[in-house]
């Protein structure tokens, strides 16, 4: 790590910077009213997208796997948010019962066993990472030793989420159905339509998304970042040079599954609703253009991805509704067959670029 | 070169909201909050089509209190999160000062903290599941004792004694059929001869009923295969609130296993005239609706409306607004409804003011609506009159019952005791 | 269809009633009698003569009687009393048009002029309890006797849910003139059921009866009578209605599992048709086609037009601009024949489309084959938006031919019309899939290039037209699909998202690059799926089921149900 080279360093540099805009700055501005609420809540919103942007990317930039399933660990990690946030409103809902409120209109009294110690945040907090954890942990067991690759990775993962989506759209699994969670109160005692709590909440996402780029960015630079990397590349090569290639993936697809989860968690708060369409296999599709766009196998790219898919769509669903989801399908055509780079590989695309033009005189 | 065009006339129009928003003193700004993609599109354009329709109508007799109505529409593009985000916009960016707006349940629970929070006003027209009655929503919807209940009765009246209970899994169909299970025990019909199936708590006490289907659920041979046993005695009716494009699949099964109106008919909670574009008409003559309008009333002030809507359509250049075979619906009514309910608010009130407006709405304001009258009531619902309609091939309903001056009550679970 | 059962009731309308006007004992003639006799027994003999009769004039005559409509004239003073019904609106003077009941001929004065006759002038038939009665009898049977088969047998079985014992002799008299199977089997069962309010023997010879024909419509009825048999304290009868009871629910069950196994089938087709398409750019291609699910909505959009184009034509907006297609106003049996012609044109349209899809984006992605899934999914949206923007957001109407929405039902098990058609057209398409691979010249191209492709390059295949080709023919092959899709769900854009993942699950079950696999993956993921849709009593569950038994099925057999061998490491 002692070798850092000029770009890394500007890259630390600009991070930190950017780092310490989102965290300093930008929540002070909000509470001098220079900045609306309406637009911090956004922003948190977009960062907890580019939590799960980065996920992605670890798996299909980094290490090859196109996993389709990434926004049920997403929703998962939403999901055990929602339910402390569910028992948080005790009989403030509209109700005005001890149980939440749809558990009311299945005709249910009291509150079903599994539901019970969720009033704890440290039991929810834990099971935000260890139920995605587990499962991810379970699933990728099975499929990395059964050596399931490529496509039918993404097939498979995307089977997963449909299930699971079918699964939590049914009332009876006792999760809300397809209203899900919603109108929540309070965090910790916190109320959540307040300012500060708000601010709160950005300001932990935004720490959490840079613990994240940083650890991740350590990482990368490991051995164990070649070996990602090379598995990518070549998995039989790795495999035959002596490396549990099925080890290092379950490991990466726990972790993905985990940031995900994290990502999730936050974001219901600040969004105030988690519902089984969240984590359609579309949702998955939309957080790999994310990652796609902004540019994969690098850290930023995912994280600029997903700020800025997500302006165009809020600005787009304003402005031209219509026309919203030609934009994302033409993106990602695009992309795939012009700049497959993504964004962050257009200022190399230009240099490249003029350097032929320069070159060319003198040719 | 086309797409260039619809992408500057795009333009344009956004330009045009900028200007207009400049010349932001003589004129009120009304949210319109539907999803205008996704998959409630094909539901909620229609809405959002009559609403710029009633808003044209009250500017071109001067507006409200004077001032002309600027509609914001926003696109909630039938995702839940993005609802509260663009409701959040509205109040808290656009500071509109009543919003028309949602239509699924979901949609609507996921807006109204940001109503609730901000103080807005929002006004919900589509038939709905009760047990809410927020401050900050006027529901000109149908509780389930003005569409629901009714139906019931007209069933039990005609003889039918037997009920299979069939609805989309999600909030509306379940608090339905669990009102619809206690009207019916309490009606005195054995739980035996309701269908399908129980739903048991932790104790085994039964505690809802119906049989539930996904979203965009296509297979039906089994659920269909089901009825026709249950329904093979006879005198059996099925109640349906099955949601939109379900029912193809649902009627095309039903009417494949010889089921019909005469052997067993569907009575649908969820099938206005405005589905029938997407349903195969043909395959439900016969077969029941409930709504509190029809298109087919034959008063002057729905003539007029029909009229005058159709007449908007073909001078409209709102983009990409479907102009050909377009009919009208109880959602799109009580949607036209509210606005002049909240006119006639803010007129009474003499302000925009959402306390003041609420304050006269609580006070029982009515307006003779293509439906008939409807009262707006003291807990923020809407006093009207219900239909029971047969369908016709035409996609139309012919009226068998209507109900008078129902009032809308959405406090139901529990009211009901058994025998 | 229709009007051709119509026009040969209509026939034989017309001779029933000319042969009536001859016959001495026509049902008008006898109420004439009936109306013109002293006797009050003789009265009641000749009105319950008319019991089991099907004639169209009985039931208008009688409830004019006991309504006080029917009124007795004379053409002349010494002319013979003539009984009339006075119909019509009536004029001016209050009068009405008056009709004879011996013949239904318009009462006729000497010069043979109609004559209008005013109600208030004349005196109506009388009629007292006895003579109602007997009229009721026979107005309730009836209906019995509708020559369309639908409505007799559901009025015979209202009459035997009515459980009345005074009905007993009229449906057995009925019983002797009825011809039809299965409405002789409703009125055994009606006649079961009604003994069941009978005499204790009667009721027992009626339980074991009802158990004999394991009558369906009865079971309610059985139930509520073996209860109060069970309440009144006689345990024989209420054992003999168990063991019905108990009759019934084998056939429920026997109907149930051959129910199950049909659906089972025929959803397996139907998913056989939507994969077997993705079979091809998938398994033999190796191309993730995100759009597969657009390329069936195109097929059903297809079928749509080409109704439209049959029936009134339509209009579609197009990026602004109005393109009007003129219908042919088709009726009757070539209007049904549309989808026919549609089959084919929606295999092209979407073959089409395929095609411009391969040339355009496809080709440049064969050997990246997960960017070949992103840029498919970005087609797949880029599509479902401009169905939108041609056909609107609303799903479209398509109604399907009668040939497809009818039912066989043998023994109360039921089967669709449009599934058994599915069933069959699967195999169809198999075989002609089969064929083309393996009998044509483009198969063998399309299986060399597929085995290897710089090899089949070198011999001097094409193999650029021979990749557009095939995946042309996958396209179409889901283009066809959707012609079925049409007919049995909802036509929108968002169609295809509703099969895309359960398309991908059966080829990959199945195994990718083996059409034989797909097949059994998809018939055997439809017959589990309905099984325990059937046990469950449940529709999602099962599916979620499904999946995950599919999941845990692939750490078995990660290579699906029939594996192409391959020395290749990284295949």
């Amino acid at each position: 790590m002692s070798t850092l080279s000029t770009r890394h360093k500007v890259e630390l540099i600009a991070a930190s910077a950017i780092g310490l805009f989102f965290i300093v700055i930008f929540p002070l501005l909000n509470a001098h009213g220079m900045v609306s609420n309406f637009t911090i809540n956004l922003w948190g919103k977009y960062l907890c997208y580019a939590l799960l942007a980065i996920s992605v990317d670890l798996l299909w930039g980094y290490t090859g796997l196109l996993s389709l399933g990434q926004a049920l660990f997403f929703s998962f990690g939403g999901y055990m948010m929602g339910m402390y946030l569910m028992r948080m409103i005790g009989d403030l809902g509209q109700y005005h019962k001890p149980i939440p409120d749809f558990l009311v209109f299945l005709g249910w009294t009291e509150l079903p066993k599994f539901w019970k110690p969720f009033a704890s945040f440290p039991f929810a907090a834990s099971m935000i990472f260890l139920l995605p954890g587990l499962l991810a942990l379970v699933f990728g067991f099975l499929a990395f030793r059964s050596r399931i690759k490529g496509v039918y990775f993404s097939i498979l993962t995307q089977a997963l989420t449909y299930g699971a989506s079918l699964m939590f759209f049914r009332n009876d699994m006792l999760m809300g159905g397809n209203n899900g969670f919603t109108d929540f109160k309070f965090i910790l005692g916190h109320d959540l339509r307040e300012a500060s709590t708000q601010r709160g909440l950005f300001i932990v996402t935004a720490i959490v998304l840079l613990l994240v780029y940083a650890s991740l960015r350590l990482l990368s630079h490991t051995k164990f970042g070649l070996v990602q990397r090379a598995i990518r590349d070549g998995e039989n090569r790795v495999l035959f040079s002596g490396y549990a290639t099925a080890h290092f993936k379950l490991f990466i697809f726990v972790v993905a599954a985990l940031i995900a989860s994290i990502g999730g968690a936050l974001y219901v708060p600040q969004v105030g609703i988690i519902n089984p369409s969240e984590m359609t296999p579309d949702k998955s599709l939309e957080a790999v253009v994310w990652c796609a766009v902004g540019g994969r196998g690098t850290l930023v790219g995912p994280i600029i991805g997903a700020i800025s898919i997500n302006s165009l769509k809020s600005w787009a669903s304003r402005a031209a509704p219509d026309y919203w989801l030609v934009i994302l399908g033409g993106l990602f055509v695009v992309v795939v067959l012009l700049l497959p780079g993504g964004i962050v590989s257009i200022p190399a695309r230009l240099k490249s670029l003029w350097q032929r033009v320069t070159r060319q005189p003198s040719a | 070169m086309l797409k260039v065009n619809q992408l500057m006339t795009a333009g344009a129009l956004a330009l045009g909201a900028l200007v207009s928003s400049v010349h932001a003193e003589d004129t009120v700004k009304v949210g319109v909050l539907h999803s205008l993609s996704g998959t409630m599109a094909i539901s909620e354009t229609s809405l959002r089509d009559v609403l710029l329709f009633t808003f044209d109508e009250i500017n071109a007799k001067g507006g409200v209190l004077g001032k002309k109505i600027e509609p914001v529409v926003v696109d909630g593009a039938s995702n839940w999160p993005l609802f509260a985000e663009k409701a959040k916009q509205l109040l808290e960016q656009d500071k509109v000062s009543v919003t028309f707006g949602c239509w699924t349940s979901v949609s609507r629970k996921s807006v109204l903290p940001v109503y609730e929070k901000n103080n807005g006003l929002l006004f919900y027209p589509v038939q709905y599941e009760g047990q809410e009655e927020s401050q900050n929503v006027f529901y000109t919807a149908e509780a389930v004792n003005q569409q629901a209940t009714p139906a019931i009765d007209y069933l039990l009246k005609q003889g039918y004694t037997k009920f299979y209970l069939i609805g989309t899994d999600y909030v509306y169909p379940q608090t339905t059929n669990l009102v619809l299970l206690e009207y019916l025990l309490s009606k005195g019909v054995a739980l035996e001869n309701i269908g399908g199936g129980f739903k048991k708590d932790d104790s085994g006490k039964i505690i809802s009923a119906g049989k539930y289907t996904p979203f965009g659920h296509t297979d039906y041979q089994q659920i269909v295969a089901e009825i026709k046993q249950f329904a093979a005695g006879g005198k059996t009716a099925v109640v349906s609130t099955l949601n939109g494009d379900t029912n193809v699949p649902f009627f095309k099964e039903y009417a494949a296993a010889g089921l019909t109106a005469e052997t067993a008919p569907v009575v649908s909670f969820s099938i206005s005239e405005d589905e029938f574009r997407g349903l195969p008409a043909k395959q439900l003559v016969g077969q029941l609706g409930c709504w509190t309008y029809f298109q087919s009333i034959k008063s002057p002030a729905n003539k007029e409306f029909v009229k005058n809507f159709k007449a908007w359509l073909k001078t409209t250049n709102v983009p990409g607004i479907v102009k050909e075979g377009r009919v009208t619906c109880s959602p799109m009514v009580l949607s036209y409804d509210g606005v002049y309910l909240w006119k006639a608010a803010v007129e009474k009130a003499g302000s925009f003011d959402v306390d003041k407006v609420r304050a006269a709405l609580k006070s029982g304001l009515s307006f003779d609506g293509p439906g008939g009258k409807v009262t707006s009531q003291p807990n923020m619902h809407m006093t009207k009159n219900v239909f029971i309609g047969e369908t016709t091939a035409k996609g139309q309903f012919k009226i068998l019952e209507e109900f008078k001056d129902v009032y809308g009550e959405p406090w139901l679970l529990g009211k009901f005791k058994s025998k | 269809m229709r009007s051709l059962t119509r026009f040969i009731f209509i026939t034989l309308f017309g001779l029933l009633a000319f042969g009536c006007a001859f016959a001495t004992e026509s049902p008008r003639a006898i109420i004439t009698a009936a109306i013109l006799a002293k006797d009050q027994a003789h009265k009641l003999e000749l009105i319950g003569s008319l019991v089991g009769e099907s004639d169209e004039a009985i039931k208008p005559l009688l409830m004019a009687w006991k309504e006080d409509g029917l009124f007795v004239c004379k053409a002349s003073d010494d002319a013979p009393p003539l009984p009339v019904i006075l119909t019509g609106d009536k004029d001016a003077n209050d009068a009405q048009a008056a009709l004879r009941v011996d013949n239904g001929q318009p009462l006729l004065d000497a010069v043979g002029k109609p004559v209008r006759l005013v109600a208030g002038d004349l005196t109506s038939v009388e009629h007292d309890a006895e003579l109602r009665h007997a009229m009721k009898n026979v107005l309730d049977l009836l209906d019995l006797a509708t020559p369309d088969i639908i409505k007799r047998i559901q009025a015979i079985q209202a009459v035997g849910f009515s459980q009345d014992v005074e009905k007993i002799p009229a449906l057995e008299k009925r019983l002797s003139l009825e011809k039809n199977s299965a409405a002789r089997k409703s009125l055994l069962e009606a006649l079961a059921v009604t003994r069941l309010k009978a005499s204790d023997a009667e009721k027992l010879s009626a339980f074991n009866e009802l158990k004999d024909l394991h009558s369906l419509s009865s079971y309610d009825l059985i139930r509520t009578a073996m209860r109060e048999e069970e309440k009144a304290g006689k345990p024989e009868l209420a054992e003999a209605g168990l063991h019905a009871l108990k009759a019934i629910d084998l056939h429920k069950t026997k109907i149930n599992v051959f129910g199950t196994l049909f659906r089972g089938l025929s959803l397996g087709s139907i998913l056989l048709i939507v994969a077997i398409g993705l079979a091809i750019t998938f398994g033999l291609m190796g191309v993730i086609n995100m759009a597969h699910g657009e390329m069936i909505a195109v097929g059903a959009y297809t079928t749509y037009l080409v109704e439209n184009i049959f029936g009134t034509g339509i209009t579609i907006p197009f990026f602004g601009f109005s393109l009007p297609i003129p219908g042919i106003h088709a009726t009757g049996w070539f209007y049904q024949t549309y989808f026919l012609v549609a089959l084919p044109l929606s295999f092209l349209a979407a073959a089409l489309v395929g095609i411009a899809l391969e040339r355009s984006i496809i080709r440049f992605l064969y050997r990246r084959p997960l960017e070949s899934l992103l840029a498919t999914w970005g087609v797949s949206l880029l599509l479902q938006q401009a169905l939108k923007l041609m056909f609107g957001s609303n799903n479209v109407q398509v109604s399907s031919p009668i040939y497809l929405s009818g039912n066989w039902t043998i023994d109360d098990i039921t089967f669709g019309w449009n599934r058994i058609f599915v069933i069959g057209f699967a195999g169809l398409i198999v075989f002609g899939v089969w064929l083309i691979l393996t009998k044509t010249p483009l198969g063998l191209l399309i299986r060399s290039v597929m085995q290897n492709r710089n090899m089949a390059s070198c011999m001097g295949v094409r193999t650029e037209r021979v990749n557009m080709l095939t995946f042309g023919l996958g396209s179409g092959l889901a283009g066809l699909a959707g012609a079925f899709i049409s007919q049995i769900g909802n036509v929108g854009p968002s169609l295809g998202q509703n099969y895309i993942v359960d398309c991908f699950m059966t080829v990959v079950v199945g195994g990718v690059g083996n059409l034989a696999g797909t097949i059994y993956s998809a018939l055997g993921i439809g017959l589990v799926d309905q099984s325990l849709q059937q046990i469950l009593l449940n529709p999602v569950l099962g599916k979620i089921l499904v999946l995950v038994a599919i999941i845990l099925f692939l750490q078995w057999k990660p290579s699906g149900l029939f594996v192409t061998r391959s020395r290749n490491l990284d295949d």
